[in-house]
């Protein structure tokens, strides 16, 4: 498999590329390694007076050359979910080419693709068909040129490899060989997918295209972008939410080493406002911008602390109270509190921004490009076509990629530097300040049960910031299996910004909701999973729950981690379930804490019902990781607000989870099925947290209500 | 403002950048090795790890003033049997996921299996606690030491000379 699909521009001169270098004190050199399109190649490619041969390209996905190479575009934007290699890998299983012969090639933003964005774990569900429908018809025109080469019908002829064979006649054609003239033929309207039960190539294990330049160190990522004549930027905005830029003292930051210019941008729509500084590197920007000194109106949002939300989110609880338990009920009522998160992709936020010829050509590490692109168009008064988005790798999502207020501040200072390309950087601490965070959310939980220890009512006062996602119904398990459960919702003021974290919603709710069923049955004196699996059995059908894809994956999930088997003191085993993006997930963690309260996850074992599996190896990782990454926020992740400003500023007072707290087995299981795909980037993080906090209460009889784990005390005697 | 002659990748390379400059910001921006990650610019997450001297190092907490003539190998550069090893195992496994870290984890884990071929569980744990994966690819990358354990002891014969 090739895919070194470079344009080949990095073959510069070393001597002559330090020469540059020491003049300039700065970088400079041509982007290399980043993909470009096979039509920007060609244009680049040196004329040789020969007409040119064409290539199949039936469809904007596909272009097959005479030497037989496959090039596939991958839409949508890699984040480390796979959906470079994975949504490629659906259109070759249709064309039916040998994944060896794909070079896979980043797709820029472009209304012909359809669907860019990289949210909610819908690329492969969206895309699905149509990437199908991409290589079959491909596959068709293919076949159709053999068939008139050999004159014998369309229908004789198979397809294996990439290879046309009319077996009657013992006649093959490669693809390569069929390309010139599969190109004057039309493209079908209407073509037969495949029968899900023939795929060769989903289902299998594919390495990420890019891995061997990952492991090589090329540049991939929106921060590696290197244009000639780059210079570097910083933009710094207000700490508190929403504040402006009085005045600042531009002509000392002007003073410092490399600085070509400090100014303040101010009352462009979309644009915070904020102080731009760039200089020749980006240490010197980063230098410059430490000595900026700037007068804040810092508005309203300066009064807002993360403890003061709290007596707000009990007062707003009190006011959105759910009805009482019916009578003769025993009542089990708790509180679930989770804090704001950040994140914290490890690449921090960043563009490169290049405005010449009237045209803003930006190079973005974005989940949804087309975001991107609107608010340089409006904010800068540009068209529509006038703004052009190249697609890098993203150093992490998360959903925080999904706003793109980079975009902008790296095209309105681009804008004032016509004919210079600015790469603009954001510092870890501006990253940390500026995010769009997972709200914080409180759960009021209150929970009826009879004599026989069923549960006859479930409430629940469910609080968070006002504005962005995570609203929150009695329409989900396991409020579906309780006639008459109640969710009432209030919003605390809002103004702090909150936005899209990896499972919205989910990844604080689910936490809550399944934590407070063990905590019931507990109460009811059940065992969890029976307790559990009683409940799911009495889910009306839906289609939206289906209560037997949930009962598979739990029983699936507690028989491969041999649940219930007797376990000695400060040793535990819980489990959680979820359905999220239309996948079923059942995670068991097994657990142990020592006397003096020190956590070990010794393993975790997943059940998944995602549909057909794309990329077994990709969709293993995506499982594997967001687990991970649920625990890591719900042991040690928390942003608080003091004085309008998020309070954490860099790893050093923001801790995540290390490999010495990664547990050594991590045992993920698909449910075998031809269902179409569902997402996967999402639905494993929501359980992994409450299986855990389950697990040290099976361990400890501690019941963690307040995250994060590490905020408490484990210790049990 | 100064004038620095630095060891990197076995080339030898003169900038003129200002004294306080980071090795990070030498290397990415005025050498154009963009292989060593910017993270938190505080030596936190490990993302800008490179060897100086073999010894894996914070970039962005190292001024080039203090560079000298130690020996620097970048992820571009690194090219020992138990680098390559890594590299041919982070690829079988398909141990990346967005990969911003794995180049600092590739240094990471090649210095420790020079001092260590087959280290324990406990073992990677020390030597890689200081290398933050935001996305959490904890699981392979454990697994991907292990394998390349075992293909770096498939290339050194037993007697330990190298064929």
């Amino acid at each position: 498999m090739s895919h070194d699909s470079n344009s080949g521009a990095s073959a510069m001169d070393r001597r002559q590329f330090i020469k540059i270098s020491a003049l300039a004190g700065g970088g400079l050199l041509v982007a290399s390694g980043f993909d470009t399109p096979p039509h920007l190649a060609a244009a680049a490619a040196p004329t040789t007076g020969l007409a040119p041969i064409a290539d199949f390209a039936p469809n904007v996905f596909v272009s097959i050359a005479p030497s037989g190479v496959v090039t596939l575009i991958a839409p949508n934007s890699e984040m480390g979910q796979g959906i470079k290699t994975s949504l490629p890998m659906i259109i070759a299983e249709e064309l039916d080419v040998k994944w060896e012969q794909v070079t896979v090639v980043q797709g820029d933003l472009n209304p012909a693709y359809g669907r860019q964005f990289s949210v909610g774990s819908g690329s492969t569900v969206a895309n699905y068909t149509a990437m199908r429908r991409a290589g079959a018809a491909a596959r068709a025109v293919l076949v159709e040129a053999a068939a008139l080469e050999w004159n014998v019908s369309a229908s004789e002829c198979t397809t294996a490899n990439g290879v046309v064979t009319h077996a009657a006649s013992k006649r093959t054609a490669t693809y390569g060989a069929l390309a010139t003239k599969a190109a004057q033929l039309p493209t079908p309207a209407n073509v037969t997918l495949k029968d899900p039960s023939t795929f060769t190539l989903l289902g299998t294990r594919i390495p990420g295209v890019d891995n061997r330049k990952i492991v090589k160190g090329a540049p991939l990522f929106g921060i590696d972008v290197t244009l000639p004549g780059m210079l570097y930027a910083t933009y710094t905005k207000c700490p508190v939410f929403g504040g402006e830029v009085v005045s600042a003292n531009l002509d000392d930051v002007k003073a410092k080493p490399g600085v070509r210019d400090a100014f303040v941008l101010h009352g462009i729509a979309g644009l915070p406002s904020g102080v731009a500084v760039v200089a020749d590197s980006t240490w010197n920007a980063f230098s410059a911008t430490k000595a900026l000194k700037v007068q804040w109106n810092e508005g309203s949002q300066v009064a807002q602390r993360s403890a003061e939300m709290a007596e707000q989110a009990v007062a707003l609880a009190k006011a959105n109270a759910p009805a009482s338990l019916p009578s003769g009920a025993r009542a089990v009522n708790a509180v679930y509190h989770y804090p704001f998160l950040a994140h914290a992709t490890l690449e921090p936020q960043n563009c490169t921004a290049w405005y010449h010829d009237g045209v803003m050509e930006m190079w973005t590490p974005t989940q949804v490009p087309s975001s991107g692109h609107g608010l340089v168009m409006k904010g800068l008064g540009l068209s529509a076509k006038d703004v052009k988005v190249h697609i890098t790798r993203l150093g992490g999502g998360f959903g925080r990629r999904g706003s793109n207020e980079f975009s902008i501040e790296a095209a309105a200072i681009a804008q004032k530097f016509a004919g210079t390309p600015i790469k603009l950087t954001w510092t870890r601490e501006q990253d940390f300040a500026h995010d769009n965070y997972r709200s914080n959310g409180w759960h009021f939980f209150s929970a009826g049960l009879d004599s026989n220890g069923a549960v006859v009512a479930l409430h629940d006062a469910y609080i968070k910031m006002l504005g962005g996602p995570g609203e929150m119904s009695a329409t989900g398990f396991p409020f579906n299996a309780i006639p008459g459960s109640q969710v009432n919702s209030g919003k605390l003021r809002g103004g702090i910004p909150t936005g899209y974290w990896r499972a919205p919603g989910d990844n604080g709710n689910v936490w809550a909701t399944q934590s407070f069923m063990d905590e019931l049955a507990h109460a009811a004196g059940k065992e969890p999973l029976a307790f559990t699996l009683d409940l799911l059995a009495t889910v009306p059908a839906s289609p939206k729950f289906d209560a037997n894809k949930m009962i598979a994956v739990l029983k699936l999930a507690t028989d491969k981690a041999k649940w219930g088997q007797p376990r000695v003191r400060g040793e535990g085993q819980g489990f959680a379930i979820c359905l999220a993006n239309n996948a079923y997930v059942a995670i068991v963690a097994d657990v142990a804490v020592s006397q003096a309260g020190a956590l070990t996850i010794k393993k975790l074992t997943a059940a998944v019902d995602a549909g057909t599996i794309v990329n077994l190896s990709g969709a293993e990782a995506q499982v594997q990781g967001s687990m991970l990454d649920g625990i890591s926020a719900a042991w040690f992740q928390k942003v608080t607000i003091e004085r309008g400003a998020a309070a954490q500023t860099n790893f050093n007072k923001y801790p995540m989870l290390r490999m010495n707290h990664a547990p050594p087995v991590v045992d993920v299981h698909f449910i075998p099925s031809s269902a179409p795909p569902t997402g996967l980037g999402e639905p494993a993080l929501p359980p992994a947290a409450p299986a855990v906090c389950n697990a040290i209460f099976a361990a400890t009889g501690k019941r963690i209500r307040t995250l994060p784990i590490a905020d408490d005390t484990l210790r049990w005697t | 403002m100064g004038k620095y002659t630095l060891n990197v990748n076995g080339a030898s390379w003169t900038v003129v950048v200002e004294s306080d400059t980071p090795l990070l910001w030498v290397l990415r921006d005025a050498l154009n090795l963009t292989g060593t990650k910017f993270g938190c610019g505080i030596a936190q997450c490990g993302a800008c790890t490179v060897h100086v001297n073999g010894v894996p190092t914070r970039s962005c907490r190292t001024p080039v003033s203090t560079v000298g003539t130690a020996t620097v190998t970048t992820i571009e550069g690194i090219d020992t049997p138990q680098a390559r090893a890594l590299q041919d195992a982070w690829c079988e496994l398909d141990v990346p996921q967005c990969g911003y870290c794995q180049g600092g984890q590739i240094l990471a884990a090649s210095a420790l299996l020079k001092t260590t071929p087959h280290p324990t569980d406990a073992e990677i744990d020390t030597a890689m606690a200081r290398n933050l994966c935001r996305c959490a690819s904890y699981t392979r990358i454990r697994a991907g030491i292990k394998r390349a354990a075992e293909l770096a002891a498939a290339a050194t014969p037993a007697n330990g000379k190298r064929t």
